[in-house]
This record gives C-alpha cells, sequence and structure tokens, in this order.
C-alpha cells in the first residue's frame, strides 16, 4: 500500500496536464459546439517553438518563453481565422475535419523540420527529484501542479466574475442572444481560442520539460481531452476538468496496483481513456455532470 | 380515430403540455390554432412520437401509441408534414415519392434495384407527381422547388405513403397567395377522400373553410374545441390572442 | 513493370476500402472514423488465420469480413444512438482502442513486430474429368494477385453499384438529411445506419484481408489515424455519396504522390548545388501533408454542399 501515495501524486501530475489542455477544447466546444481536432497539436506545436527557440537558438528561458506564446498567439489566430472561422455556419463536423486535416499538416510539418526522433531539453535541476514523506516529486512537476491550480483559479475568476467571463457564458448558452445584446461575438471567440491555445502551448512546454518532445505527441492528448470532456459533459467546463482529473486518477490506478497479483500492463494506459469514452457513451452519454443530451 | 388523454410534456424543465384532452372522429378536418409557444407543434411532435410524454395516453385506431418508436406510429398510418418543410432536398420529386412508397417492402428487397415492385413504384410515384403537376420537374432535386411546391410535394408524398391521419403543420407558412389555393385543394381533396386532417394555423381565415372543428389552445391546454363559427364569434379568442378583452 | 503492378494493387484495395466508406459517411452521414479499425481487424485477422491456423484463401477472407462486421455491430449499437459530435468521438475511441489491443496484445498480434510470413493465396480446382488431383492457381506472383484484387474490386464495387441503385440508399440519405421525417414516412433510422455500418465493415474486412495477403507482413503502424485521413480525404474529394466520383478519387489520390518522386530538390553538397530527388525521410511527411492540404481545400471549396446540417423539428 505504500505506492498509494505516489500513484496519487502521479495522477495529480497527469491530471493536471490534462486539464490544461481540456480547458482551452471545452471553452471553445461550449462557445462554438466545434471538436477542435488540433488543439493537441498545438500544445505539440508550442513545445517545439521552445525547442526551437530555447535549445537550438540558444535564447534564454524567459524570452523564449515569451517568444513562443507570441508565436502561438498568431498561430492560434491564423488557425481560426482559416481553419474554424469559415465553416461556423455549416455542418459541426466540417470543423472537425479541418482541424483533423490542420493536425495532420502540423505533424508533417514537424516531422520534416524537427525529424521524427524523440527530443528532450535540458531540465537540469528540475529533474532531480525531492523526498517528501514517502513520495518523489521532481521540481518541474511541482511547477506543473502549482500552475494549473493557478490557471484554472484564473479561468474561474474570469468567468464567473468578470464581464468578459458573463459575455462567455451568455454566447455558450445561446450564441444569438448575444449577438443581439450588441457584442461582436468574434472578439471573443478570437480571444478563447488564443487563450486555449496558450494554455495548451504552455502544457507542451512543461511536458517536454517532464518527459520529451516526439511529432506524434499530440494525438494523444486531443483524445484524452476529448475523453474528458465526454466524461464530464461536452461543453461543461467544469465536469470537465474533474473528468481530466478523474482521468488521470484511473490511468495511474490502473497499471499501478495490482490486482490479486495481476496487474494490467503498461500499454494499456492510453486504452484506458478510450474504453472510459465507450462505456460513458453506453451508460450516460450526457457525462457524469451534463444535463441535456442531445440525440442523433 | 385519435384519441389524446391527459397528455403531460416536460421539454428541457419547461412544462409545456398541461393535459390536452382531444378526440378527433375518423373522416374529420380539424383546425388548430393557438399564440406563438402555445405548445400546437409540440402536440404534432408528441403525436408522431419525438418527445416522450411525461404523462397520459395517445391512442390511434384502438392502439396504444404511447411507447412506440416514430417509425413504429408512422406504420400504423400517421402521416406528418413539417413547419420547416420535411422533404428531402437533395433527393430529386420523384425520389421523394418513392422514399414513401417503398417504406412498405422487407430490408432485403430494397437492396435490389431492378426489381418488378420498383418498376411499378416509379410510375405511381409519377402518377403522384402528376396530381400536384410537378410531374415536368419529376428528376429535378427538391431543393429547386418553391416553398409552395415543396409543400404541395410533402403532402402528396404523406398521401402516398398511405397515411389516415395527416398532421399539418402551418402548411401556408411561407407560400405565396397563389400556392395558397392550391394547398387549401388538396386539403379539401383529402377531406374527400375521407382523410383525417389535422392543421395548425395561423391563418384563421385560411382553415374557416374547410374544418368541421376548431381546436384552440393556450399555455398548453385546451381552451375551446368548437364549430368554427362558434369560436369566431367567441370573445376569449381575442383575449387569447391579443391578451386584451374585445 | 513490378512498380506499376504494385500501384495497380494498392489502388484496387482502395477502391475497395473507400467505396465501402462511401455508403456509410457519403450516402449515411455518418462520421465513422473507425473504418480503419475495421480494415485493421480485417488484416489481422487474415494473418493470424493464415499465418497460425493455415487456413485457406476464401476462408480468411469471409472469416475478415465477419469478424469485422461483428465488432463494427457491437459499436454501432453503442454509437448509433449518439448525434454527430459524439458519434465522432465514440468511433475514434474504438479505433484507438482497436490499435492500443494491436500493439499490446502481444500473444495473438505480435505487438509491434507485426505479424510476418503472410502466404499468398492459392485456389484449388478438382481436375473435372478425374478428380483425383487438383489444379492449383498460384497468386504468389504480382501479376495474378492484381488479377485476384482486381476481380474482388470489380465485385464490390459492383455489389455497391446496386446498393447506391437501390431503395435503400434512398432511405439511407434521407436520414441523413432530416432523420425526424424519414422516421415519419416508417424508415427505421437506426436499423438502416446500423446496417449501412456492419456492410461497410464487412467490406473494410476483406479490403483488410487483401492487404495482409499482399504485404505479406503487417504491423500496427500500417492503420494509424494518418491513414483514415486518407481514406476520408477519398470521399470528400470525389463527393461524399457518389459511385463513381470516390472511383475517380481513389485512383486520383493514390497515384499523385507517385508524382512526388520525380521533383527534386537543389542541395548544397561538396561538389556545390546539385539537383537530388527529396528523401525518402521526408517524402512519407509530404505525402500526409499533401493529402491533410487536399482535404482542407476541398473542405473549403464545398463548405456549402458537404454535410448539409441534420435538419430539426
Amino acid at each position: 500500500m505504500d505506492i498509494l501515495p505516489q500513484l496519487l501524486i502521479n495522477s495529480l501530475i497527469t491530471g493536471s496536464i490534462y486539464a490544461l489542455v481540456c480547458c482551452g477544447i471545452s471553452l471553445v466546444y461550449g462557445l462554438l459546439r466545434i471538436l477542435n481536432f488540433a488543439h493537441g497539436h498545438i500544445l505539440m506545436l508550442g513545445a517545439y517553438s521552445y525547442y526551437l527557440f530555447n535549445s537550438t537558438l540558444g535564447i534564454n528561458f524567459y524570452c523564449s518563453f515569451a517568444l513562443s506564446f507570441i508565436f502561438i498567439a498568431f498561430f492560434a489566430a491564423i488557425t481560426f481565422k482559416v481553419f474554424v472561422g469559415p465553416f461556423l455556419n455549416y455542418n459541426p463536423i466540417l470543423v472537425f475535419v479541418t482541424t483533423l486535416a490542420l493536425s495532420i499538416m502540423l505533424e508533417s510539418l514537424v516531422s520534416i523540420g524537427f525529424g521524427v526522433n524523440v527530443k528532450s531539453l535540458d531540465a537540469g535541476e528540475l529533474l532531480n527529484s525531492v523526498e517528501i514523506g514517502s513520495v518523489y516529486i521532481t521540481p518541474i512537476q511541482m511547477i506543473i501542479i502549482s500552475s494549473a491550480l493557478f490557471i484554472l483559479l484564473l479561468v474561474a475568476l474570469v468567468i464567473h466574475k468578470t464581464v468578459i467571463g458573463r459575455l462567455i457564458r451568455a454566447l455558450s448558452e445561446n450564441s444569438s442572444a448575444g449577438q443581439s445584446l450588441g457584442i461582436n461575438s468574434h472578439y471573443v471567440y478570437y480571444g478563447v481560442f488564443i487563450f486555449g491555445s496558450l494554455v495548451a502551448a504552455f502544457s507542451g512546454i512543461m511536458l517536454a520539460y517532464e518527459t520529451n518532445l516526439q511529432p506524434l505527441m499530440g494525438n494523444s492528448y486531443t483524445i484524452k481531452a476529448f475523453a474528458a470532456m465526454i466524461l464530464g459533459g461536452l461543453g461543461n467546463l467544469w465536469g470537465t476538468i474533474i473528468g481530466a482529473f478523474l482521468l488521470g486518477l484511473v490511468e495511474n490506478l490502473s497499471i499501478g496496483l495490482d490486482f490479486g497479483g495481476y496487474s494490467l500492463p503498461a500499454g494499456y494506459k492510453d486504452a484506458f481513456a478510450f474504453l472510459i469514452i465507450l462505456l460513458i457513451l453506453v451508460i450516460r452519454p450526457q457525462g457524469l455532470f451534463g444535463r441535456t443530451y442531445r440525440k442523433a | 380515430m385519435l384519441d389524446i388523454q391527459g397528455l403531460h410534456l416536460t421539454l428541457n424543465k419547461l412544462h409545456i403540455l398541461k393535459g390536452i384532452d382531444i378526440e378527433i372522429n375518423s373522416g374529420e378536418t380539424v383546425g388548430i390554432i393557438g399564440p406563438n409557444g402555445s405548445g400546437k407543434t409540440t402536440l404534432f411532435n408528441s403525436i408522431s412520437g419525438f418527445h416522450q410524454s411525461n404523462d397520459g395516453k395517445i391512442i390511434f385506431n384502438g392502439a396504444d401509441l404511447t411507447k412506440l418508436a416514430p417509425y413504429r406510429r408512422a406504420r400504423l398510418g400517421i402521416g406528418r408534414v413539417f413547419q420547416n418543410f420535411g422533404i428531402f432536398r437533395e433527393q430529386s420529386l420523384v425520389e421523394n415519392i418513392l422514399i414513401a412508397l417503398e417504406t412498405k417492402q422487407s430490408f432485403w428487397a430494397t437492396l435490389w434495384p431492378w426489381s418488378k415492385q420498383n418498376r411499378i413504384n416509379k410510375i405511381r410515384a409519377l402518377g403522384f407527381l402528376r396530381k400536384v403537376k410537378l410531374h415536368e420537374k419529376a428528376n429535378e432535386k427538391a431543393a429547386s422547388l418553391s416553398g409552395g411546391q415543396m409543400r404541395l410535394l410533402e403532402i402528396i408524398r404523406t398521401l402516398a405513403f398511405g397515411a389516415d391521419l395527416f398532421l399539418l403543420d402551418e402548411p401556408t407558412a411561407g407560400v405565396s397567395p397563389k400556392m395558397k389555393a392550391e394547398i387549401s385543394e388538396i386539403i379539401k381533396k383529402l377531406k374527400k377522400r375521407q382523410k383525417t386532417v389535422l392543421i395548425i394555423e395561423h391563418d384563421i381565415n385560411f382553415i374557416y373553410g374547410f374544418c368541421d372543428r376548431v381546436i384552440v389552445l393556450d399555455a398548453g391546454r385546451v381552451v375551446m374545441d368548437d364549430t368554427p363559427e362558434n369560436v369566431r364569434k367567441n370573445p376569449k379568442l381575442q383575449e387569447i390572442y391579443f391578451g386584451t378583452k374585445a | 513493370m513490378e512498380y506499376y503492378l504494385h500501384l495497380a494493387i494498392i489502388t484496387c484495395i482502395y477502391l475497395i476500402l473507400a467505396q465501402a466508406l462511401n455508403l456509410n459517411f457519403g450516402l449515411g452521414g455518418m462520421f465513422n472514423l473507425a473504418h480503419v479499425a475495421c480494415y485493421a481487424i480485417g488484416a489481422y485477422t487474415t494473418a493470424i488465420l493464415a499465418v497460425d491456423y493455415q487456413y485457406s484463401f476464401l476462408i480468411c477472407i469471409l472469416y475478415s469480413g465477419l469478424v469485422a462486421s461483428l465488432l463494427s455491430l457491437i459499436l454501432g449499437a453503442i454509437s448509433l444512438r449518439l448525434a454527430l459530435d459524439y458519434f465522432a468521438i465514440g468511433t475514434l475511441s474504438f479505433s484507438f482502442i482497436i490499435s492500443a489491443l494491436l500493439i499490446n496484445w502481444k500473444e495473438l498480434t505480435r505487438g509491434v513486430l507485426g505479424i510476418p510470413g503472410i502466404p499468398r493465396p492459392e485456389i484449388y480446382f478438382f481436375d473435372l474429368p478425374s478428380f483425383n488431383h487438383f489444379i492449383t492457381i498460384d497468386f504468389s506472383s504480382n501479376y495474378n494477385f492484381l488479377i485476384l484484387v482486381f476481380c474482388f474490386a470489380v465485385i464490390t464495387n459492383l455489389i455497391f453499384y446496386f446498393i447506391f441503385k437501390a431503395p435503400y440508399s434512398r432511405a439511407l440519405r434521407a436520414q441523413s438529411e432530416f432523420v425526424h421525417a424519414s422516421q415519419t414516412l416508417a424508415i427505421n433510422s437506426t436499423a438502416v445506419r446500423l446496417w449501412s455500418f456492419t456492410i461497410s465493415s464487412f467490406f473494410a474486412g476483406i479490403a483488410g484481408s487483401f492487404f495482409a495477403y499482399y504485404i505479406n507482413y503487417i504491423d500496427p503502424s500500417s492503420f494509424s489515424l494518418q491513414e483514415m485521413l486518407f481514406v476520408f480525404s477519398i470521399i470528400i474529394v470525389g463527393r461524399p455519396g457518389s459511385f463513381w466520383g470516390v472511383i475517380a478519387a481513389s485512383i486520383f489520390l493514390v497515384l499523385l504522390p507517385e508524382g512526388l518522386r520525380f521533383i527534386k530538390i537543389l542541395e548544397f553538397t561538396n561538389e556545390g548545388w546539385i539537383w537530388i530527388p527529396i528523401p525518402s525521410s521526408v517524402l512519407g511527411p509530404m505525402r500526409q501533408f499533401l493529402y491533410a492540404f487536399i482535404l482542407f481545400t476541398t473542405v473549403y471549396i464545398n463548405k456549402g454542399v458537404l454535410f448539409p446540417t441534420q435538419r430539426k423539428i
């Protein structure tokens, strides 16, 4: 039983990353009812742009952080302009297709530019694990957890306490009502999309320090975010974030705990998320915390 | 023929139908009027089976519909004309009619394109189109039709389907005056064929011409159920529509 | 010559695969992301049956189709009642489960190493007058195999041609456009969708079986998301629901990246600037990029006519 605290910490770390990824994707779904398949690839792109500035060009930590953020903000704006905006008045599945195409384009471009091999950032001190009680944790993991909490708190404050937040909530509930209030909803869409992409890029950079970089890393995060969304209810931000932490917990416990001498091989970790999606879709399609569900 | 008893329906936490009791006899033409949001279309949707009612019963020709799926209700002979055009715009006119004719075949029969039944169906479909003078456009996409023509196509498709009860949801909405006359002609023809017709309509004068009965709905309840003359005379009608006493 | 045979065989396999998806996605409007998973299931069924149990060709093909359609029946029962975006996520997660199983269920699929040594099919005939010895047709040469797979592609496409002309396709298109209206015409929309799902998975399984027989060696990397995107681009470029369009698009898109081989790039070496062909490590990603780009531009141009939104009541 002594590995349980370590498992809980590990699931908190995984959950934090998932929650950061979900945050943007779920906000965008809530506003526009579209699934952005390229979200995980924006995470990947953020990590690679940081790698380019920091490791290849040798710019220092803060500057490369700022530079990659600026780059991702521009990129997200262009993505919205080209791959999302023109299709908003049509079947929402079109955006799924275009962002799927975008994700493959990004993956292939990064593969051409950086090669398909795994790259890693020099984290130095940040990876030396510290022992606290019976658990080991590295400084970078502490940064991940604390920054996730900080960002989620910030989102909560903005959504529930400010004018912009009220606007976002109004538009999420009924976009035509929001527009009739004289709101230029496009600015809100751009803002939310860019914010979500920046959060994803941030978690990408953290992930690059924590593990490594490879062009294929985006896919699995997109689909994990979808799993968390289905778990918490599509478009329900807080449900999704709870879903993200739950997903992290389930993944780590499923392979960490042994069930009477038999433990699942680590390779099945990913399959678990997808199994959860299917199970939820059978039992409760509106998600654990969702209220309504549109039937086919 | 159609017997609705104490129908209650809640959608998205809104109590829309609050105990509807309606009895329709075979061969009647009944108009349903009422202000916006009084639950007319919702009533039709629950007869067609798109909403599961919370309470109450719908009995059609002796069969209890309450738990049946929409397509099973349709099989019993309930036809529907939608407010926002139920035709399939991407398919040609003749295909629209063919869909209605083909639903009685078994699944395996529908996989084979060149059967005798299909040839007969095609001839029948053209016959139905001729009735509403749309046969010249038979192979054009239904999206190319005008609003009134779409309505005619949908009504004739429901007839081809073999429905006994016609639920017409605002058949004159978005239709030119000339086509309105044609639609009223075809409704009169349905009446002659002993079909039962339920019409939702905003244009009260349009339905007074041929309805046997008019039912007035307000806020999810039946407030009047009488002959058209009596309903027109009743001062409550103005009150419901304009919120003022006449 | 061998190279052209290879291209022709691959084209034939994609003709089966794409036309099968066209029924489901093109006509039925179901955003089925599990199609390549069914293709993988077919390929693995054939590989396992042919290598480990030495089953004969026709039985392998039949089983591949049946296993794929059976699994899709289960998936369909789960997911076909879902709305469009939920359905996409559900089928996507199914395909990820399948690929996780292919990688991790090492006792059955041998993991990432894949299954090598799938024998080319042989068909035996009795020598009619005497009944005492066989005539064997051997498909180990690519030329013979091409004839076999071409025949199957033609048969499959004929079957789909019938289905596309048949009343069933009208019901399928009707439910994709306005499900409520189709239900008031007594169309059981769930059954119609489930059938199209099963039929397309059956033929996807058969396509996978041919793929396994042709390549002789399969591993999980052949059935990735990129593959799914490629099949989708075939449908979208050829216009969803159009029989001939999809045939043309599968030929066009399979052959298109071959043009990339002839592109030369300028590179600086110790002999100065010279033109060299694109290295193969770049060729793969470039091919993916090309497909994704074509998919995006096609969707952009045809955004008004592709997938009309399901009308609401």
